[in-house]
């Protein structure tokens, strides 16, 4: 990210609750128009660095800028924000309407172009017909609709959402992940949203910056967090995530610092039934298949090497695989973690082979 | 479970327990003032209600109350509002410090007040200078009966709003609105019923209040007795008749007031329902 086209940008933030250090000399810096996600385990810090964007929370040190301007001393009000509070915070003794119009009466709008707006955004968000009804009298799908129209409807530069799926049901929330977006993207409108599931983050984010202990970990695209992580803690949230400490003993990774360790994800390792593959075959391993867990649109199967209690994943297509079964395991690559530093190792057999060819 | 079963022994037994409990100690009594408040006819009984020291005692008696509603509600929603949307230290304090009136003998609370305002006080020469009179006099009874109903208010809507939490506030401070503008279209509709649930039970204790305004009063027939304390100084005089048509008043005051209890109990549950 380059430094003039950053909109809400943190500068060196720090911020105490009482003895609890909740940020750590944050540094931010979010692009205009991007869709950013704030990813980190529950008392990481994610959702304090959200609420003093809002203005909702003040920094003890350092600069929040919005546009180029310091706001540390700006109210939220007047900071041209949209937030979307994770139990959406409707007005329940107001019906949908007034709900999506309090932003603009509150700024005396005239009531003509309050309905026009109401009206446009009721659209927008597929809920026409429902502007007489209570926020209990909706569902929880609904509901994050129209808080996601309150928080538009005064026209807000940036749109922070505090855990915006949190509160809905598995199904619902798959489908309101994609319309969130679509919706977002339709607008361009800056966004930062607030998550501490990763499949989400990565599913919806054009950038996730990740955070832990109240410090930010790394930032980036899902992909580059996905490939390369930065640090041991983004390797272990980010994808599904299998520690080895013996991982020379693995064939074609022999060598192996002191004090490192690895870790390893499904994707990387691929599981053959005896014969079943040739390419793999020469420098493949032999495991013995302890688990099967059928995952509806594949299978994983755990399977033991070297002491190590391996998860990979098969296709319902590929040949059956019994528990007990001995199979051929290959490991691709693996995150090799020494101290604070990562780097990625790949199976030397890969390197030989391409020699030979 | 044995006990829910809706039949058996049991829930006769409990159901008989109950009804002769309520009826000994509860009806009996009640149409018994009654029937002693007519016995010498209903003549004796209108002309008793409708004596001039009477009508004082139960114009003394509402004007006490009004009071004690109006200056309770102000300071309960000022303290179950600061108590559930702020973080400060000595917030437990506070909150223990308001429950003080119903844990304190009455007595003990008019005798504060008479050791505040007396003549013993250091206040009482200022007071005194600007001619204001406390104890023995119309503001101690006032006084007094704010003390003792000090907590209704603020206790009936502490659970309200820290079941609200501060988010809905949040959000419409966000969207730019004043601390009034929250209160009044955000906070009000959500405490209404507790509120007004707060305000009957604050006035069923204000207009019943004896202790505390026993000892701030001093008893000067028409000027200072309120509605109890003239009831016991009947009763002190032998007086049985005065005494129960006085009392007659104060119960018909506790019908109504437990009636509208009902009512409010009512509707804040339906619109409980609709809003959840």
């Amino acid at each position: 990210m380059s430094e003039n086209t950053s909109y809400v940008e943190l500068r060196h933030i720090n911020k105490h609750y009482g003895d609890f250090h909740a940020s750590k000399d944050i540094n931010i810096r979010i692009p205009k128009g991007k869709l950013v996600a704030l990813l980190g385990p529950s008392g990481s810090g994610k959702t304090t660095i959200l609420r003093m964007i809002a203005g909702l929370e003040h920094p003890d040190s350092g600069e929040i800028l919005i546009d180029g301007k310091v706001v540390n001393d700006v109210p939220g009000s007047d900071r041209g924000i949209g937030f979307v509070f994770q139990s959406y915070a409707l007005f329940r003794y107001m019906t949908v309407y007034d709900n999506i119009a309090f932003g603009l009466r509150v700024k005396k709008t005239p009531e003509r172009e309050i309905k026009e707006r109401v009206s446009e955004l009721m659209k927008l968000i597929g809920c026409e017909g429902l502007e007489k009804r209570y926020p209990s009298q909706l569902s929880g799908g609904q509901r994050q609709r129209v808080a996601f129209a309150r928080a538009l409807a005064p026209n807000p530069q940036i749109l922070l959402l505090d855990e915006p799926f949190a509160a809905i049901d598995a199904k619902v929330r798959l489908e309101l992940r994609t319309w969130l977006r679509d919706m977002i993207t339709r607008i361009g409108i800056t966004s930062i949203f607030v998550t501490h599931d990763q499949n989400e983050a990565i599913e919806v984010a054009d950038e996730i910056i990740v955070t832990n202990l109240g410090r930010v970990e790394q930032t980036g695209t899902p992909s580059e967090l996905y490939t390369d992580p930065a640090t041991p803690f983004v390797v272990r949230f980010i994808g599904n995530s299998i520690p080895v400490k013996n991982y020379d003993r693995f064939q074609y990774f022999e060598e192996r610092g002191k004090e490192s360790a690895a870790i390893l994800r499904p994707e990387f390792i691929s599981i053959f039934k005896k014969g079943e593959n040739v390419q793999y075959s020469k420098s493949a391993e032999e495991g013995v298949v302890e688990d099967i867990i059928f995952r509806g649109s594949n299978l994983e199967i755990r399977v033991r090497l070297h002491g190590n209690l391996l998860s990979a994943i098969r296709s319902i297509n590929d040949p059956d695989i019994q528990v007990g079964e001995t199979v051929d395991v290959f490991i691709h690559r693996l995150f090799v973690i020494d101290g604070e530093k990562v780097t990625m190792k790949y199976n030397q057999s890969l390197r030989e082979e391409s020699v030979i060819i | 479970m044995e006990l829910r079963k809706n039949s058996g022994p049991l829930k006769w037994c409990m159901i008989t327990l109950v009804v002769v409990f309520l009826t000994m100690f509860l009806l009996l009594p009640l149409v018994y003032i009654v029937i002693t408040a007519l016995s010498k006819g209903i003549d004796t009984y209108i002309s008793s209600i409708t004596d001039v020291y009477a009508v004082k005692a139960a114009w003394l008696t509402i004007q006490a109350t009004l009071w004690a509603v109006l200056v309770n509600t102000i300071f309960g929603i000022a303290a179950a509002w600061c108590l559930t949307k702020f973080a400060f230290k000595g917030k437990k304090i506070i909150s223990t410090f308001i429950d003080l009136p119903v844990t304190v003998s009455p007595i003990i609370a008019g005798l504060i007040y008479v050791l505040t305002f007396g003549r013993q006080s250091f206040l009482y020469p200022i007071l005194d200078g600007w001619g204001i009179q406390i104890i023995f006099a119309v503001p101690g009874i006032i006084l007094a009966t704010i003390f003792v109903t000090f907590p209704f208010i603020s206790r009936e809507l502490i659970p309200v709003l820290t079941a609200q939490g501060t988010d809905e506030e949040e959000a419409a401070a966000l969207m730019g609105a004043g601390t009034f503008t929250i209160f009044r279209k955000v906070t009000l509709p959500h405490i209404k019923w507790a509120l007004l649930y707060g305000i009957v039970l604050c006035t069923a204790r204000a207009m019943g209040e004896f202790g505390a305004v026993s000892v701030l009063s001093g008893h000067l027939r028409g000027k200072t007795n309120t509605l109890p304390l003239y009831i016991e100084l009947l009763y002190q005089g032998y007086d049985f008749t005065g005494a129960f048509a006085a009392s007659s008043i104060l119960v018909i005051l506790a019908v109504v007031v437990l009636v509208l209890r009902l009512l409010l109990e009512h509707r804040g549950q339906k619109e409980l329902d609709i809003h959840k």
